[in-house]
Parts: C-alpha cells; sequence; structure tokens
C-alpha cells in the first residue's frame, strides 16, 4: 500500500429529502489503491452517497475534494469525465448493442465517428485482461449477470476511473464469481485505483476490504483498517445492538417425506435429479449460479415444466405445467428476484399479501371480500413484524427487509405444503436477515417442508438440516448436517478433486 | 379533503378543471344548464364513452386498444351487410354484428398472448385490417332505412328523458367500476399491469385475463358501433373512423399510466365528462370540432407537464436524468 | 475497417448473422416473390411505367417510415408526423403561392417548420418527461388544430403554385430501359442511406439506439438522453416536413386536413420494416424496405382484376401482423443463441484456486486483506 493520500475527500455531506434526513455530516476519504468498504443497515445512507459521488443528486452542504480539487459533479456524465464511477447491484446493459459498444458507450472524448475495428480490438483487450472471453461482437442480451458485471468493470477500466464504487456487485454471483470478481478488483487496486465497496455479506468484506467504514441512520460512525475490526463489533456498530440476537437454528426431529423427486430433468439444463424432503425439514441448496438450483425450483412451481422424471407430493404423482398449478398443489416459490417475479410494488401491502389467494377472498359475484383481507395481512403482518405507516401503503415505499417479509408472508398465506425459497436474504440488511432465518425455522417447526437456495454458505450451513449440492445441471450428493463443512461443499460446487 | 386531495392528485387537478369548465360554460350560454343540453352532452358522443370504459381496463392492464373504432365500423358493417341482404332477422344481423366485434377482439387477443407480442402493434394491423374489412363488405356504399324500431333505440327515451344507450352506459359505467374497484378481476387487472411476471408468479392466470379484456373490448366496440348505426340512422365503411385517438385520450386524461398498473375509474369518469363539457362549450360558443380536439389534446399534455414540472421544482432537481431514479 | 481486421482481433472468432441483415434479406426476398406473383396475375405488370408509378408513390412514406424509425429507435412514437406533413405542406404552399420562390428555398422551409413542430415534441418529451404516446397524441390534433384555425378553411391551390412544383415530381434524372430514376425517389434514397450510415457509424446515432435499448442504463452510463431524444424528434420533425413538401408537389392542392393518417401507415412500415416498437433495434433500410413493401402491395393490389379495390386495408392489416411474428420468432431464435455462446464463454475461464483457498477458508473472522 502506498502513502496514504487521499484521492477523493468528502467533508461534511449532508443531505435531506422530504422529511427524512438521509445524509448529516457525513466524512470520509479514499487512499489511491485502497479497497475502502462502506458498510450499514438499508437506510443508513451509502445509496445517497453514491449518488452525491455521482452526481445524481448535489449535497445539501458539506464539499467534496477530487485529487485536491474542489469536486461537485453536476451529472454522472462529469462525474465519469472526472474519473468516478459506480457499478451497482443489477447491471445496466444495453442488451442490443454488442459487448463492445457497451463497454465504451459511456466514452465523451472520442469524436463524431465509431471505429469498429478499433473498438472491437480495444475490447478483446479489456476482457481478456479481465480472464474473460466473450466475443465483443456479440449482442449483450445474452450475458448471465456476472457477464454484465464484467462488461461493467471493462467499462470502468477503459474509462481510466480514478475512483469506482461498486454497489452491492456480488449479490447475484455464486462463490466461483465472486472469486473472479474479486481478483478484478484486486488487479484494479494495484493499478492504483480506489474502489468503495458495498455488500451485505461480512465475510466477503474482510476478504477483500483494506479498510471498512460504518454507516448508521445516515450519520458515519467508524472508518477502521480491516485487521482491527471483527465481525462482532461489525455488527454491533451497524445496527446499534448486541450481536447476540443473531439466530442459530438448533436440530429437529425427521419427519416423512413431503416431496419426493425422481430423476426429474430438463433437457438441456438439468437431469437425473432425485432427492425428497421431508416434513419441518429445511433442505438447503448449493451451488453456483447457473448450476441448475433456481432450475429445479422453477420446474417444481411449473414455470418451466420438467420433461423427464416424476414429482410426487404425498404421496400422489404431479403433473406440473404451471405456477397457478403447482400452487394448488400446496408448492409455493418465493423467488430470487424480488422486483421483477416477486412483487406488485405499486399495489398496497394488504393486495400483495393476498395476490396468490385471491380466490379466497372472492364471493360468488366475484367481489373481494375486504374485512377478510385485511384481517389476514394483518394477521401475517404481526406475525413476521413487518414494518409499514399501514396496511394500505403501497410496496414500494418499504424497506428491502419489510418488501422481502412481505413476499413471504404473500407464500404463506397459500398455507404451502413445500415452500421453496429462493435468495431469501439477499440485499436486506443484518437485522431483517436474522428476522427471516428465525422465521425460516418456525415454518420448519410448523410442519412444512422448506427447499432453501442460497448463495451465501454459511447461511445454507447454518440453516439446514442437509444440503443438496448441484453442479453443472447434476445433483452432486446431499450431506447431512453434521457433514456438511463449507470446504466439502465448496470442493463438490466446483467439481475440485 | 386535503388529504384526499394528496392521495388524489389526478382527480383533484380533474375536479378544478372540470369546475371551472363548467363556470366558463355558464357564463357563456344560458341553455348550458337546461336538462336537454345535460342530455345532449353524452347523447352525442355515447359511441365513444361506451368504449371508454372498457378501454379503461384495457390500459390499466399494461395494454392498449387502437383497433376499437375500426371494429366499430366493422361490427356495424357487418349488421348493416346481413340486413341489405334481406334474408335475416334484423335482430339476428344485429347479433351477429355484436358477435363479429367479439371475435375480432378474440383474434387479437389470441395473437398477442400466443405469441407474446406488444398489443400496440397488433392492435394497429387490427385498426387497419378491420376497417379494410368493413370496406370489403360495404365498399362505398351507405345502407340505411334501418326498421323504425331500430331507430327509435337511438332517439327514444327509456326513463324519462334518458335514451335507451344513455341508460345502457350508466348501468354499464356502474358495473365497470364494480369490477375494477371492488372484484378480484379487477385486482388481477391491475397486478398483470403492473408486472405480468409477479402475475403469473402468484398463480394469476394472466393470458386469459387479458383475453377476456380483449374480447369484452372487441364486443362493447361491436355494440357501440351497432348503437352508433341507431344514432344516425346509417352504415358507411367509415363509421367511426379516427375514434381511437378520443377515446385513449379521454382515459389517458383520466390519469391512468400508459404504462398500466394505475390509474382509476373516478379519475376516467371525469376526464370524461371535462372533455364532454369543453367540447359542448367550446360549441355553444361556435368554435368548430377540429379545434375543440386542439384544445383536448393540449389538455392532455397539459395534464401530465404540469405536475411534472411541479414535481421538480418542488424536489429542485437540476437535470431530467435524476428523474430516472427515485429517490432512496 | 475491414472484416479481416475484427477477425483477427476477437478471439475465437466465429462468424454469426446480425439479425438485422437477415430481416431486411427476408424482406426483400418477400417484395421480390410478391412482385413476381403480381406479374403472374397482372398482364403488363414489370413495365417501366409501374416502376415510375411506386418509385413516386413510396418517396413520403419512405420519409415517415424513416421519422418513425428515428424516434422508436429511442423507445418513443411519433404520431404527430401526419400532422407535420400536413402543415408543412400547407405553409411551403402558402410560401410559394406568394413568393413564388424555387425549389431549394421551398424545401428548406419546409423542413424548418417540420423541424419547428417536432422540436415542440421533442421538449415537451425529453424535458417535460410526458410519454412520447401522450405528447404525439396530443400534438396530433393540437398541430391539425393550428393548421385549421390558420387555413380558415381556404385550401392551397395547385394553379396558385409556381410551375415548377408540379413538374417536380416528374424530374427525371436518367432513365434505364424504361425505369426512369426519378429526383424525388433518389432524394428518398438519399436519405435513407445517409441515415443508415449516421446510425451505424456515428457516436450519436449508436446512442440513440443504447437509450432505446435500455433508457435507465443509458442516463446512468451518462449519456445526454434528454438532448438525444430531443434531437430525434426535432430529426423526425425535419423528416416529416421534407415529407410535406414531398406531399405538396404531389398533390398541389392542399386542404387543412392534408396528411391525416399517415402516422398509422409510417408506424405500419418501420414495423413490418423490422424496426422493433420497443426501441433499441432495427435499421433504415429495413423501414425503407417496409414503406416499398406496403405501397407496391397498395398500387398493385388494385390492379388484380379479381380483387375489389377495397380489400388493400384488409390484407395490409394481414401483412403487418405476419411481419411482427416473424419478427418475434427470429428474436427469440437469435436471442437463444447468443445466450448458448455467452454461457460457454463465461464457463471456459474456470475456477482459480486461490477462490478456492478464500471460500473454504471460512466464512467470517479475519482473513488475508
Amino acid at each position: 500500500m502506498s502513502e496514504p493520500r487521499p484521492v477523493i475527500e468528502i467533508k461534511g455531506v449532508s443531505k435531506r429529502f422530504d422529511a427524512t434526513q438521509a445524509l448529516s455530516e457525513v466524512s470520509l476519504s479514499l487512499r489511491a489503491g485502497e479497497i475502502h468498504s462502506l458498510v450499514g443497515e438499508n437506510g443508513a445512507g451509502k445509496s445517497t452517497l453514491i449518488k452525491i459521488m455521482t452526481g445524481l443528486y448535489p449535497a445539501d452542504s458539506g464539499e467534496m475534494t477530487l485529487g485536491g480539487e474542489p469536486f461537485a459533479p453536476r451529472s454522472s456524465a462529469d462525474a465519469q469525465r472526472q474519473g468516478i464511477a459506480a457499478i451497482y447491484q443489477e447491471p445496466s446493459v444495453f442488451p442490443d448493442l454488442s459487448v463492445a459498444e457497451n463497454i465504451f458507450i459511456g466514452h465523451q472524448d472520442q469524436g463524431m465517428m465509431v471505429d469498429w475495428s478499433t473498438m472491437y480490438r480495444e475490447a478483446s483487450r479489456i476482457l481478456a485482461k479481465l480472464d474473460i472471453e466473450i466475443d465483443p461482437r456479440l449482442p449483450a442480451a445474452g450475458l448471465t449477470v456476472a457477464g454484465q458485471q464484467a462488461v461493467e468493470i471493462a467499462k470502468a477500466i477503459s474509462l481510466d476511473v480514478r475512483v469506482l464504487i461498486m454497489d452491492e456487485p456480488t449479490a447475484a454471483l455464486s462463490a466461483h464469481e465472486v472469486d473472479r470478481l474479486f481478483r478484478q478488483v484486486r488487479s484494479l487496486k494495484e493499478a492504483g485505483v480506489s474502489v468503495l465497496f458495498i455488500t451485505h455479506r461480512l465475510e466477503e468484506l474482510f476478504a477483500i476490504s483494506d479498510r471498512i467504514s460504518v454507516f448508521r441512520d445516515g450519520r458515519h460512525i467508524s472508518t477502521r483498517p480491516a485487521n482491527e475490526v471483527t465481525e462482532e463489533s461489525l455488527v454491533r456498530e451497524m445496527v446499534g445492538r448486541d450481536p447476540s440476537d443473531f439466530f442459530a437454528r438448533g436440530e429437529h426431529p425427521e419427519g416423512e417425506a413431503v416431496l419426493r423427486v425422481d430423476s426429474l430433468g430438463v433437457s438441456g439444463v438439468f437431469s437425473d435429479v432425485t432427492f425428497d424432503v421431508r416434513r419441518g425439514e429445511v433442505l438447503g441448496f448449493a451451488g453456483l449460479v447457473g448450476s441448475g438450483r433456481t432450475d429445479i425450483a422453477l420446474s417444481l412451481f411449473g414455470v418451466h415444466p420438467a420433461d423427464e422424471g416424476t414429482i410426487e407430493l404425498e404421496g400422489q404423482t404431479l403433473d406440473i405445467r404451471s405456477p397457478r398449478q403447482a400452487l394448488a398443489s400446496g408448492i409455493a416459490y418465493l423467488s430470487e428476484d424480488r422486483r421483477r417475479l416477486g412483487l406488485s410494488v405499486e399495489q398496497s401491502l394488504v393486495a400483495n399479501v393476498t395476490l396468490a389467494t385471491l380466490n379466497r377472498y372472492t364471493s360468488a359475484l366475484g367481489l373481494i371480500d375486504r374485512d377478510q383481507e385485511r384481517a389476514d395481512a394483518e394477521a401475517l403482518r404481526q406475525r413476521l413484524g413487518i414494518r409499514a405507516p399501514s396496511l394500505s401503503t403501497p410496496v414500494s415505499q418499504l424497506s428491502g427487509g419489510n418488501q422481502q417479509k412481505t413476499m413471504l408472508a404473500k407464500w404463506l398465506n397459500t398455507h404451502p405444503k413445500v415452500l421453496i425459497l429462493d435468495e431469501p436474504t439477499r440485499g436486506i440488511d443484518v437485522g431483517a436477515k436474522a428476522d427471516v432465518h428465525k422465521f425460516i425455522d418456525e415454518l420448519a417447526t410448523s410442519g412444512i417442508a422448506i427447499m432453501l437456495i442460497s448463495s451465501d454458505l454459511p447461511e445454507v450451513i447454518a440453516m439446514s438440516d442437509r444440503v443438496a449440492v448441484m453442479r453443472e445441471g447434476s445433483l452432486i450428493g446431499i450431506y447431512p448436517r453434521r457433514d456438511a463443512t463449507q470446504e466439502r461443499i465448496m470442493t463438490a460446487a466446483v467439481g475440485a478433486r | 379533503m386535503r388529504e384526499w386531495a394528496a392521495k388524489h392528485r389526478w382527480e383533484s387537478i380533474l375536479i378544478v378543471v372540470l369546475a371551472a369548465t363548467i363556470v366558463v360554460n355558464v357564463s357563456l350560454s344560458p341553455f348550458y344548464l337546461g336538462f336537454g343540453n345535460f342530455v345532449n352532452l353524452f347523447w352525442l358522443s355515447i359511441e365513444k364513452i361506451i368504449v371508454v370504459i372498457v378501454m379503461t381496463f384495457v390500459i390499466i392492464n399494461g395494454e392498449i386498444d387502437l383497433s376499437v373504432a375500426s371494429v366499430m365500423g366493422f361490427s356495424a358493417a357487418v349488421m348493416a351487410t346481413l340486413y341489405e341482404g334481406g334474408e335475416m332477422a334484423f335482430v339476428l344481423a344485429i347479433v351477429i354484428g355484436i358477435v363479429a366485434g367479439a371475435l375480432a377482439g378474440l383474434l387479437q387477443g389470441l395473437v398477442i398472448t400466443r405469441f407474446g407480442l406488444p398489443s400496440l402493434v397488433v392492435t394497429l394491423a387490427g385498426l387497419i385490417g378491420f376497417r379494410g374489412a368493413a370496406r370489403v363488405l360495404l365498399e362505398d356504399r351507405s345502407v340505411g332505412d334501418f326498421p323504425e324500431w331500430f331507430e327509435r333505440i337511438g332517439q327514444q327515451t327509456l326513463f324519462g328523458p334518458f335514451p335507451v344507450a344513455l341508460v345502457l352506459f350508466f348501468v354499464g359505467l356502474a358495473l365497470a367500476w364494480i369490477i375494477l374497484e371492488r372484484s378480484a378481476f379487477g385486482r388481477k387487472v391491475y397486478v398483470i399491469g403492473n408486472s405480468a411476471d409477479v402475475a403469473r408468479f402468484s398463480g394469476i392466470e394472466v393470458d386469459s385475463v387479458k383475453m377476456r379484456l380483449f374480447v369484452a373490448s372487441g364486443t362493447v366496440a361491436g355494440l357501440a358501433g351497432v348503437l352508433f348505426a341507431a344514432r344516425v340512422g346509417a352504415v358507411q365503411g367509415t363509421l367511426g373512423e379516427t375514434y381511437e385517438l378520443d377515446i385513449i385520450t379521454m382515459v389517458l386524461l383520466g390519469g391512468v399510466s400508459i404504462f398500466g398498473g394505475s390509474g382509476s375509474m373516478l379519475g376516467v369518469v371525469l376526464a370524461l365528462f371535462t372533455v364532454l363539457n369543453i367540447r359542448n362549450g367550446l360549441g355553444l360558443a361556435n368554435i368548430d370540432g377540429i379545434t375543440q380536439t386542439g384544445v383536448i389534446g393540449l389538455l392532455l399534455i397539459g395534464s401530465v407537464l404540469v405536475p411534472n414540472l411541479a414535481r421538480r421544482y418542488r424536489l429542485r432537481r437540476p437535470a431530467p436524468e435524476a428523474m430516472a431514479h427515485g429517490p432512496p | 475497417m475491414t472484416e479481416s481486421a475484427v477477425a483477427e482481433a476477437a478471439p475465437k472468432s466465429t462468424r454469426f448473422l446480425r439479425p438485422e441483415r437477415v430481416k431486411e434479406a427476408t424482406l426483400l426476398a418477400i417484395i421480390a416473390v410478391s412482385v413476381l406473383v403480381f406479374a403472374f396475375l397482372i398482364e403488363g405488370y414489370l413495365s417501366g411505367r409501374f416502376f415510375n408509378r411506386v418509385t413516386t408513390s413510396v418517396v413520403v412514406v419512405t420519409l415517415l417510415a424513416a421519422a418513425q424509425a428515428l424516434v422508436i429507435f429511442s423507445r418513443n412514437i411519433d404520431l404527430s408526423v401526419g400532422s407535420i406533413v400536413g402543415v408543412a405542406a400547407y405553409l411551403t404552399g402558402d410560401f410559394l403561392a406568394a413568393t413564388g420562390q424555387g425549389p431549394i428555398t421551398a424545401v428548406l422551409v419546409a423542413i424548418v417548420v417540420g423541424a419547428v413542430l417536432g422540436s415542440v415534441n421533442g421538449l415537451l418529451v425529453a424535458y417535460g418527461g410526458v410519454p412520447a404516446i401522450i405528447v404525439t397524441l396530443g400534438t396530433l390534433a393540437l398541430f391539425r388544430t393550428l393548421l385549421s384555425i390558420y387555413s380558415e378553411g381556404a385550401n392551397v391551390l395547385a394553379g396558385d403554385l409556381p410551375s415548377w412544383v408540379l413538374e417536380f415530381n416528374n424530374v427525371t434524372l436518367f432513365t434505364i430501359a424504361g425505369f426512369q430514376v426519378r429526383l424525388v425517389f433518389l432524394i428518398a434514397v438519399f436519405v435513407v442511406v445517409g441515415l443508415q450510415f449516421a446510425l451505424a457509424r456515428l457516436r450519436w446515432g449508436r446512442r440513440i439506439y443504447a437509450i432505446g435499448s435500455n433508457p435507465s442504463a443509458a442516463a446512468q452510463a451518462g449519456l445526454p438522453t434528454a438532448s438525444l431524444v430531443f434531437w430525434s424528434f426535432v430529426g423526425s420533425g425535419a423528416l416529416a416536413g421534407l415529407a410535406g413538401f414531398m406531399f405538396l408537389a404531389r398533390a398541389g392542392t392542399i386542404s387543412a386536413t392534408a396528411g391525416a393518417g399517415l402516422e398509422l401507415e409510417s408506424v405500419a412500415a418501420a414495423v413490418v420494416g423490422g424496426v422493433s416498437i420497443l426501441g433499441g433495434s432495427g435499421t433504415m433500410v429495413g423501414a425503407f424496405l417496409g414503406a416499398v413493401f406496403i405501397d407496391t402491395l397498395k398500387l398493385s393490389l388494385v390492379r388484380v382484376p379479381e380483387v375489389s379495390e377495397f380489400w388493400r386495408d384488409a390484407f395490409l392489416g394481414i401483412l403487418i401482423l405476419a411481419a411482427v411474428i416473424l419478427d418475434t420468432v427470429l428474436r427469440n431464435r437469435f436471442n437463444r443463441r447468443w445466450s448458448a455462446e455467452a454461457r460457454k464463454a463465461m464457463e471456459s475461464t474456470g475456477p482459480s484456486a486461490v477462490g478456492m483457498a478464500r471460500m473454504a477458508g471460512g466464512g467470517g473472522g479475519t482473513a488475508d486483506a
């Protein structure tokens, strides 16, 4: 690490939106060639700070300097010109444009004409440096999330940024993809770039950071070198309470099998998958993104019906062709993609909770029994501890954690026999995560068979009675709780000897 | 009151505009407040406002139906052709005409749901195609001389001063209001408009809801075509041409989002009243139809623009690109 | 800028067909087949006269299809082009009747009128934040109203125009075996080729596609989205203005309702030409072919004796439907292929030992930073 000369310095920045003070008197500085992590619960002010740094909002007060000069970007283009770029959790590519164009689209200084051959050559060079072999002429439409992220990093490299902000870039990545991302980030660091890294996953934090800053309720709480920080101290600072509230799951008695899946397959995606889930059990699913975990869930839920194998629920063979049928049979699926597949965010909390069970509240005339609907929603709201101004509040106004709980409430209201949870704690803060874990345990205890898909390895291991590992569309093995160590599961998931 | 206004910003704006229109109209003409004028107000646009009700559902559902005016013409043309042939009871011709509208809706709904095509394009094809079909049937003839009782539907009153079709409109409106805002079907229409994927993943029969809406749209357009024929007493291939623009304008002016998922029947009804009153007032002031349409166009743009500008001024956002990202 | 340089530069350069090229080729083949079919049905169809008629009549729709495509690429739409044609035609006609100016001034007047009207749309969409469909639905009515007020019910009469206006349509540059290449057609082709080049090669053009492909990403990438959208509407208006001049030259007499309904025809031509209504993809050449196809069909169908002239629009509706269904099928097929290729590329780089160590090393605590 070089001398601690700050590249960007933020001094006493505040920002207010209507009634909420999003940031108050926040100060932060990044050194050249430093990976600086920023943590805090949702609503701590991280996103607001990023938006001020990238010129999307002006600060109300305070000042920033970049390389010693005053810095007040008027737009994201302006920020980019001055050397600050951001990569968001959900990468924003242009599906119709080629990979190369995606990398170079933001360049402001290259004249009127597009020089295709130079652009393709440059793109290939940068992608090769990132250890990625994508033909730069391909349209970005087909890229996986990891591929899209690689394109975003390539974009930042091509811009020669001084400061790169990464807002939860790992949220949608598998462990193996996270690893590659980290290598890319470290090579940026070696090139002297300052990286501001934001994540909810603590183990990543310690693996990548030089220094760690904590925000809470719009205020800066601390900045310390990573090796002076412990997980406990970090969590205490983030939530302002003791981490002993965290949940650890106990042993469970074994019940009889509720769901039996035999030789299930969808051609070209996964094949010959056999397992069962027992009453009151949490069956974890580990594996890389793209290994087929979510695909099994989608086929059980009838989105992509299986074309081989059998599904048996409580002894009855099912042929599930649509989510409607799956729900009618008692299988519910909480999607990993809350915004696109999970919630109708413009609608009220009540409407979302009863979305999958509307028929239950519908009279012979087709009218909704609104009193019953509200009563049930209120019961679930209390049971899950969803914090919302009222039952009529649109879900878009709730925090990420409360949205996640709302989605859970929706599926619980279907009274499922089998509940498939796909990344149920992705992108929610530590407090809400503990709530969700506690709740998963309660559900299992109440007799629901749970399939838990998660890329958060410690989570899968802590929560599951057994862990199934997927690799490249095959089920590699199912490990009972006592054998499910991180080493064993990772080895199985990546196929190393 | 203030709370209601904050929550129903759009409806509040419309109420103000409507009130202003009425005040101006009253000052313009002593006939304005007469009951006859009030009935006339609706009466002369009955075909449009009937379709507006069903279009509200379609747009909230995240789709659009550009073909309604052509389907009106098509249904009326089917009816007129069968009547002209003279071999069929006229009642049957009417029924077949309306069924033809339903089939037109069914066909478009099928293409939209089966191929996953944007309804804007499919119903644009429908707009051109069904108008073409009406012309194929009638060429450049005008069919009239319908039985007397048919034209009476168009003109005679049912209760007191209310013509049959007007009664039909108000009953339909009440039903639609209840369906949209109180029924499970209405809830599904909103949810699908918000995100069809979320709806599908919640076990909602997305395609079936869409199909039902397009069939309803075709049926109602067919009915409107027949009512049009009854009112004016003749059918031509051009019947109802370009009405789609007026109909969609009224729905959007009612605060229904063109992207689907939001809007209210109250807003649409207020917009409908406003448009009819403005046209009526301008008519009383001897301003021609084209100019009236221009005023409505101005109102349509202004109704979205003014709140946008007001919000931006309030938040003091410098660049429009910041608008793409909501507050944290 | 050669293909070979690209092939050298790109690793594992498998050849792949761009979907735009496939669509254009398909449409060209369909046009050829339908011309053959008509030649079979209609006596003396394949004549210079028919070629001349199509190439003259297609000019207005071609320019409007280009105007429409330009805004559709950025995920907008312009329903006011028909009204802009009317206003530009009328005002230019009025101007010529009063001043007797020559063609260059006339074209400039028409383009400026169109650009000004387009800038109204652009201002409202790009800086007012009003969806394009609402803005242009409004200005469709508004522009027409302004024209109607201005005209006070009077028409521009062919007799009042300078004599060159009515001859303009027939100006022939050269003739090959009875096939006349007329100036107006050449202008339209020139515009299309120029725009095609600009959209494929100029940074400005690529950014228009980028906005249509993913508007929020475009803003995030720091593209000047508002000004790009604004100028695309100005460009669209200018093209509609030029179309207005062509309309004047063809019709001579212009009423206040001139050009009504052309907005839908222009959308139809663009869509048939493979321009995706959802923005981000399509080409100017495609839109041009769409216009040619629709126009050829319209002019040919009326000459088939077995078919009533009233069939034209019914047929056109079916055609548009067929075109978009084909487009969807093609798009899905290509997307599947790309996904497969991209997936393979991402998987080819295996996991590293470092990553293994880190993941296996522990899920927390202090680590090797």
